[in-house]
């Protein structure tokens, strides 16, 4: 930019000395001809000297050049010779009509040549513009295309620094373990400070006002650092407002840093952060380009972080699939022995060997036991291992008693499960996963089974409580001290005195509140009044939707 | 209701094919299903399975998933291509996933690994009498099972001499079910059955549908005896257990 003011002044200064001497040479020449000249000759000969001249020097040459020829005309061409006065007073008409005609051609080809001048810049800008958004979009890596857009900001406002900023998740970072309360932090991705290029890394975090910066981002309102030190930032602009600066324009004459919020569908982003020394100038219609390329830069941040997050998926889904290949075939390898010797163990006790018999009879028991061991295990490792797939449906309440009975049927040991319920209310529906949920109610069931008195029954009963659903698992054994509510829910607990045999590996609670858990539901205990036990799965409630029949039954 | 007797006439013997890499299980399943009536293959691979499916033709198929070779969808699928032997299918997956694409992909049923020897000659009885048997359970005449009785052929259903009334929709479950009894349908078998191609919300709702039915048709609701759900792949209509499960033990 300076080196272009620079040679159009020098062509300016050119067009003056250039316009002056042609006027003087011009009086000249037609002073030697003078006798032969009508006044109609001169003014004309006049007129394109200060055409010409306004043309290659603007309006002010204009009209330097349209009083000047008046003067000349007026002293050297219309008699007496010499004085301002004419003797025929028509030629005053003439030297009027020659001055205000030479002030206003020089007027109008000014304007038309600062009209000129706007639409070549204008047209400039298009298509800077232009080419920022296909290189924005053709640019290989997201912050390649910031890159590109924080130099043509630089560039165009003739700024000193351009950096760019973007919104990271704490969450997101990867690192995760801070939880979602953490807040996120600012980032560099790009900068266009040809200062201090050589150092420091591309990615870097706000440095000094960073505070101010966060602020911006927080709150999506821009904020000024003045030359003085001191800060503003803007207050909310007007409801429709749709320049970027909002309620920061006009901007003062002392701004050193502007600090922008960006945002992509009124979601912030990042920040954009301008310096200059000593502040930032900006016309109007630089402000309406720095609105075009503010959201150019929006847009390049927003791609960058989605960019991150697709990779972020992509490992994501590969440990996945790996941790769903893993269990897979540990449940196999685990599953087939089993198989194996349950089967063997049974063929002996059909078979009707005598001494066989018993021995052969507990090893099927005992390899049912270990098969519910590692299932447990499964089943834990895939909870805390994060590769359970839930499939949440809407499921009727006496589906999942129905299936609970029916799973409970081989481990009743003489004791009965009773279902205490109305004859006409009406469904109760859930959103759960049917298969994990089944075996959470399972796992309830099969602990109140295990510790109830012998011949005695567990009583189960659902109910909607608000927007859960309330399974209620109730048994009349030695019940929970209070000292150990919340240890039963921990992995491999058992309850001190519990048989050695009694159950799998200490589970059963552990995997009923995670799976419960993992989709918006609850296990909870609750003292039995009169002892005993209630466990209740609390899983999410849903009303009955309007279920219109098949529109195109064939008719009976 | 029961099958003609002479489906089950011991000169005509069943012959079932066993695809299962592990010798010992293998060994166990031939010791529990072999008897006068039933004749036993084996196979280690699903390549070797599918040849000796050629030509053996068997009756039935034992089907283990996780064998070294193959998929156990791809060996359903090529089974299919040219048998309509019912297949059974011997998981041992962590997830129902992979038994629902093999329901669909045409196997009849399946059974989880550990199972019991007798709940597994139980599954085979029960595919085998299937395949011996019409079509349609009873063809012309009236399913009975309980107190229930169901004629497709005049789409009436009673239950204890009373008429009951069923929708559009929850007939055409209830026929879907009964055209294919003792046999796990998935839950995408259903919607197609009932809603055919044009989902709208309503398949969404396929459980609510089925909660409505057995309210009008089982006994007790919270029980089911006649729709079974296989949890995480779908229903199941049994024809009474009594079909299913003493039947095996008299074999």
């Amino acid at each position: 930019m300076p080196a272009t003011s620079e040679a159009s002044s020098r062509a300016r200064r050119r067009a003056w000395v250039a316009s002056l001497l042609a006027l003087a040479l011009a009086a000249l020449a037609m002073l030697l001809v003078r006798s032969a000249l009508d006044k109609v000759h001169v003014a004309l000969v006049f007129l394109l000297v200060v055409l010409v001249g306004s043309a290659a020097g603007g309006r002010v040459l204009g009209f330097t050049l349209a009083i000047g020829a008046f003067v000349l005309f007026d002293g050297l061409f219309l008699p007496p010779y010499g004085t301002i006065v004419v003797s025929n007073p028509l030629d005053w008409l003439v030297l009027a009509a020659f001055l205000i005609t030479s002030i206003v051609a020089a007027q109008l080809l000014s304007v038309a040549q600062e009209r000129a001048e706007e639409a070549r810049r204008y047209a400039g800008e298009v298509e800077r513009l232009a080419a920022l958004g296909a290189e924005a979009l053709n640019a290989a890596r997201a912050d390649d295309a910031l890159l590109a857009i924080a130099q043509v900001i630089r560039q165009a406002l003739a700024l000193e620094c351009c950096e760019i900023y973007m919104h990271r998740s704490a969450s997101a970072a990867g690192g995760g373990g801070l939880g979602d309360a953490a807040p996120g932090r600012l980032e560099r991705v790009a900068y266009a400070c040809p200062g201090e290029s050589s150092n420091g890394a591309a990615a870097s975090t706000a440095g000094g006002g960073d505070t101010l910066a966060a602020w911006v981002e927080a709150h999506g309102l821009p904020a000024v650092e003045r030359t003085d030190g001191t800060t503003h930032v803007a207050a909310a602009g007007r409801e429709n407002e749709t320049s970027v600066l909002g309620g920061a324009w006009p901007l003062g004459a002392d701004v050193r840093t502007l600090l922008l919020p960006l945002r992509v569908r009124s979601r912030g982003v990042g920040v954009l952060r301008l310096t200059n020394a000593p502040a930032i100038t900006m016309r109007d219609d630089q402000r309406q380009f720095l609105d075009a390329l503010a959201y150019y830069a929006a847009l390049g941040v927003e791609r960058l972080r989605l960019t991150g997050e697709a990779e972020h998926a992509d490992v994501l889904r590969e440990a996945d699939r790996l941790k769903d290949a893993l269990l897979a075939a540990v449940s196999h390898d685990l599953r087939t022995p089993l198989t194996t010797i349950k089967a063997l163990a049974h063929t002996i006790v059909e078979g009707g060997a005598s001494i066989g018999d018993a021995r052969a009879a507990s090893i099927e028991e005992e390899s049912d036991r270990l098969g519910r061991v590692v299932g447990d295990l499964l089943e834990l490792s895939r909870l805390t291992g994060g590769a359970l797939h839930l499939q949440p449906e809407v499921n009727a309440a006496e589906d999942l008693i129905g299936a609970v009975r029916r799973r409970v049927e081989g481990v009743r040991q003489g004791r009965n499960v009773r279902v205490a319920h109305g004859s006409q209310e009406p469904l109760l529906l859930g959103t759960f996963d049917f298969a994990h949920s089944l075996r959470a109610l399972g796992n309830l069931v099969e602990n109140a089974l295990r510790y109830a008195p012998p011949n005695d029954s567990v009583e189960l009963t659902v109910q909607r409580e608000h927007a859960m659903l309330v399974f209620r698992v109730a048994d009349r054994g030695p019940g929970i001290s209070d000292a150990e509510r919340e240890r039963i829910f921990e992995p491999f607990y058992r309850p001190p005195g519990a048989p050695p045999d009694i159950g799998g590996a200490g589970l059963g609670l552990t995997i009923a509140r995670g799976l419960a858990m993992a989709q918006g539901g609850d296990v909870r205990f609750v003292p039995r009044s009169g002892g005993g036990s209630v466990f209740e799965l609390r899983l999410p409630a849903v009303d009955e939707p309007p279920t219109p029949d098949a529109p195109d039954a064939p008719a009976p | 209701m029961h099958p003609p007797s002479t489906s089950l006439d011991a000169s005509d013997r069943f012959s079932v094919l066993l695809i299962d890499d592990e010798p010992k299980i293998r060994a166990a399943i031939r010791d529990a299903l072999a008897s006068d009536d039933v004749e036993m293959f084996e196979a280690d691979t699903g390549a070797a399975g599918l040849t000796r499916a050629e030509t053996r033709r068997p009756d039935l198929v034992l089907l283990d998933l996780g064998l070294p070779d193959m998929e156990g969808i791809d060996v359903a699928r090529a089974l299919r291509r040219w048998s309509s032997a019912p297949i059974i299918v011997l998981t041992a997956r962590h997830s129902d996933d992979e038994t629902v694409r093999l329901l669909d992909a045409g196997a009849d049923d399946y059974i989880t690994k550990p199972f019991s020897l007798s709940e597994l000659r139980a599954r085979v009885r029960a595919q085998l009498r299937r395949a011996r048997m019409p079509r349609v359970p009873g063809g012309d005449a009236p399913v009975r099972v309980g107190e229930l009785e169901i004629d497709l052929a005049r789409r009436l259903v009673s239950r204890g001499g009373t008429a009951v009334h069923l929708t559009p929709t929850e007939w055409s479950l209830l026929e879907t079910l009964l055209r294919h009894a003792d046999r796990p349908l998935t839950h995408r078998h259903l919607f197609r059955a009932v809603w055919g191609n044009s989902y709208g919300d309503a398949p969404h709702y396929l459980r609510v549908y089925v909660a409505h039915l057995r309210r009008k048709l089982e006994d007790d609701p919270y029980a089911p005896r006649l729709i079974i759900t296989e949890p995480g792949v779908g229903y199941r209509l049994t024809l009474g257990d009594s079909r299913g499960l003493a039947d095996a033990g008299d074999v």
